[in-house]
Parts: structure tokens; C-alpha cells; sequence
């Protein structure tokens, strides 16, 4: 029993070059191509200036600071992140928010959820679970007093975030993190 | 939970199709043989990829379905490729003549940013020793330079004198 295999006729599908050679060059697509290369180019060098400047997270444009109305808080933080990559985000207290050697400052759950709170520094005396987020206290004995948090956001997307001094001024703002 | 299994998964398609794109534009050299100057190039961008595709996921799971995932891209884009003659001058380029019987293509040539030298080295390989020799040279789409020797008989015997000299 023989065993028959299907065959198409052999032609040349590529253009011939002068009578003499099938290539099968396009000029045509590769001019355009050198285009969309020229095009390309300085696109790639304007992301990584971008990036440079901390457009991307980490830099100059990046940063930003936040101050409640009569100066009680002030917020340093990076107002676009990268995910699953270290920050801080840092409170300058000024004496306003100092209450019986004491300072009481409300943080948003999304800080420590979406933002990924990793550490608090110093330790709070104190934390209590409040309404949607955590009751922080400090002993504060000297002014301005300065609370560092540490930050490792693992979802991107725009966060939102709100601080409190009870009964003082708040803050909210939005922290981009790309992915 | 669940969105972690699929940012890994889109992060492996996208580390894939960007490393395409980007190795597509930076060019058609990293061919048959690399230069060491290309070697640091392939790896580079190879390392980076895998430090944002992998992320925090260390695990065999996360590496097994990332590899999975990036195998299904490369059967899909050349499942297209193969139907597609648009999407394969889009991924491979086409050739380029480099050098012809009236000369060389300067515009293929700065346009590629490949030297005449490098042409004249592949034909040293084949063991043509001047101009006259090469009939013509192709940059195939995979990288390689192709120089096809002049025939015997269509060699210019005055072009071949110069040469010489």
C-alpha cells in the first residue's frame, strides 16, 4: 500500500531584483519603517527623562508635601510610587499638635491596606483601631516632632489616604502607584 | 489573592511582547553570530525583563505559568505570523540589498548602521578578496549578511584589474 502525500507546484512568491535575484526586498515598508524609527527614538529618550525627573516615581516630580490649615501637620510623601518598592512617608508635627505631651494622629486603613504600611517610626505609645483606619499616640516631649512610615504599596492604581489630628485639621490626598 | 495570578500572568505577556518590540527596534544584528558588544545587549535586557515579570512571586508555581504564558504568546505570534505576510514584515523585517552591480545602497546601509567593512568581512569569509568579486549582498531578515560571489564569467576583467592594483 503506498502512502500519498499532497504537493503544491513551486513558485516564486518573491519579487524578482533586476532580472536576476529573488530577495524579496520592500523598500517601500522599510522607509516607513526608519519613520516610526526616528518617531520611536525620542519617545524612549523622553521616558527615561521623564523617569529621570520622577515622573516614574522616586524624584523631583514625585515628591510632594501637604500641610493642614494652621500648620499642625505637615506631610512629606511620594505623590506617585512604584509597587512593591520601599518609600516613606514622613510627619513634621508642629507644637499645635502636641496635647498634654501627647500627639494623637488618625491614619486612614488605605495607608496601611492599599499602601502597604510597613513600619511606624518611633513605635506609637498607643493604637487603637478607630472608624475606617488607626489611632495612633505618641509621647512627644520636644517640637517639631517627626514620625516616619514606611511604605511598600503592592497594588497599583490611584490610593487615596486621609491623616487626622482629632479635633485639629486633617489631610487627604491621592498617591499614585504604577506598576 | 486572585489578582496576583493575574498581574503575574499579564506581566509575562507584557515583558514578552515589549522585549519583542524593543529588540525589534533596536535591531536586526544580534544575528548567527553575536558580537560581544550584542552578548551584553541580549542579556541585559533578558535580566531586567525577569526582575519586573517575576516581582515578589519567587515561587515554582509563579515561574512554571509565567513560562506557560510566554510559551502561548510566542505559539500565538507565530500562529499570526505564519497567516499574516503584514504582521511578518512587522515582526522579522524584510531584506535589504546592501550592495548591488551599481554600487552600494548607501540608504540601506546608514539606515541599518552597518559599515561597508562589515560586508567586506562576510565576503572575506567566502573567500572574496575584493569588490569585483561580490555579485551582490543581502541583509537577510534574521541578521546575517548574504554576499553572492560574481560568476566567473560575468566578472568585469577591467574592474578586476583595479582591484588588483
Amino acid at each position: 500500500m503506498t502512502t500519498q502525500t499532497h504537493t503544491t507546484p513551486v513558485e516564486d512568491t518573491v519579487p524578482r531584483v533586476a532580472d536576476e535575484l529573488a530577495v524579496g526586498e520592500n523598500l517601500a515598508f522599510q522607509r516607513r519603517w526608519w519613520t516610526f524609527e526616528r518617531i520611536i527614538w525620542p519617545i524612549f529618550l523622553l521616558i527615561v527623562v521623564f523617569d529621570l525627573l520622577g515622573g516614574l516615581g522616586h524624584g523631583w516630580l514625585a515628591k510632594a508635601k501637604a500641610t493642614t490649615a494652621g500648620g499642625a501637620l505637615t506631610l512629606d510623601y511620594e505623590r506617585i510610587e512604584r509597587a512593591n518598592t520601599p518609600s516613606t512617608m514622613t510627619l513634621h508635627f508642629s507644637p499645635a499638635a502636641i496635647r498634654d505631651g501627647q500627639i494623637k494622629v488618625f491614619v486612614s486603613d488605605s495607608v496601611v491596606q492599599e499602601l502597604g504600611a510597613q513600619r511606624i517610626a518611633p513605635q506609637p505609645a498607643v493604637s487603637a483601631v478607630g472608624e475606617h483606619g488607626i489611632n495612633y499616640t505618641f509621647a512627644a516631649t520636644v517640637s517639631p516632632a517627626e514620625v516616619q512610615i514606611q511604605l511598600q504599596p503592592s497594588d497599583p492604581g490611584i490610593h487615596r489616604f486621609r491623616l487626622r489630628i482629632p479635633e485639629v485639621a486633617a489631610i487627604e490626598a491621592r498617591v499614585l502607584v504604577l506598576p | 489573592m486572585a489578582l496576583i495570578a493575574v498581574s503575574t500572568v499579564l506581566r509575562a505577556v507584557f515583558g514578552y511582547l515589549f522585549l519583542v518590540l524593543t529588540v525589534r527596534i533596536v535591531g536586526r544584528r544580534p544575528g548567527k553570530q553575536l558580537t560581544p558588544f550584542e552578548f551584553v545587549l541580549i542579556f541585559y535586557l533578558g535580566g531586567l525583563t525577569l526582575t519586573g515579570m517575576v516581582g515578589t512571586e519567587a515561587s515554582l508555581t509563579n515561574a512554571v505559568c509565567q513560562i506557560l504564558t510566554v510559551a502561548m504568546c510566542h505559539y500565538g505570534l507565530s500562529s499570526l505570523r505564519f497567516r499574516s505576510p503584514g504582521l511578518t514584515r512587522l515582526l522579522d523585517g524584510v531584506p535589504l540589498i546592501l550592495m548591488e552591480k551599481q554600487g552600494w545602497r548607501t540608504e540601506a546601509l546608514h539606515g541599518m548602521m552597518i559599515k561597508d567593512d562589515d560586508v567586506m568581512a562576510v565576503a572575506r569569509e567566502q573567500g572574496i578578496h575584493n569588490l569585483s568579486g561580490i555579485r551582490m549582498a543581502v541583509l537577510e531578515t534574521f541578521g546575517q549578511i548574504t554576499v553572492l560571489p560574481v560568476q566567473p564569467e560575468q566578472q568585469d576583467p577591467e574592474q578586476q584589474d583595479r582591484d588588483s592594483r
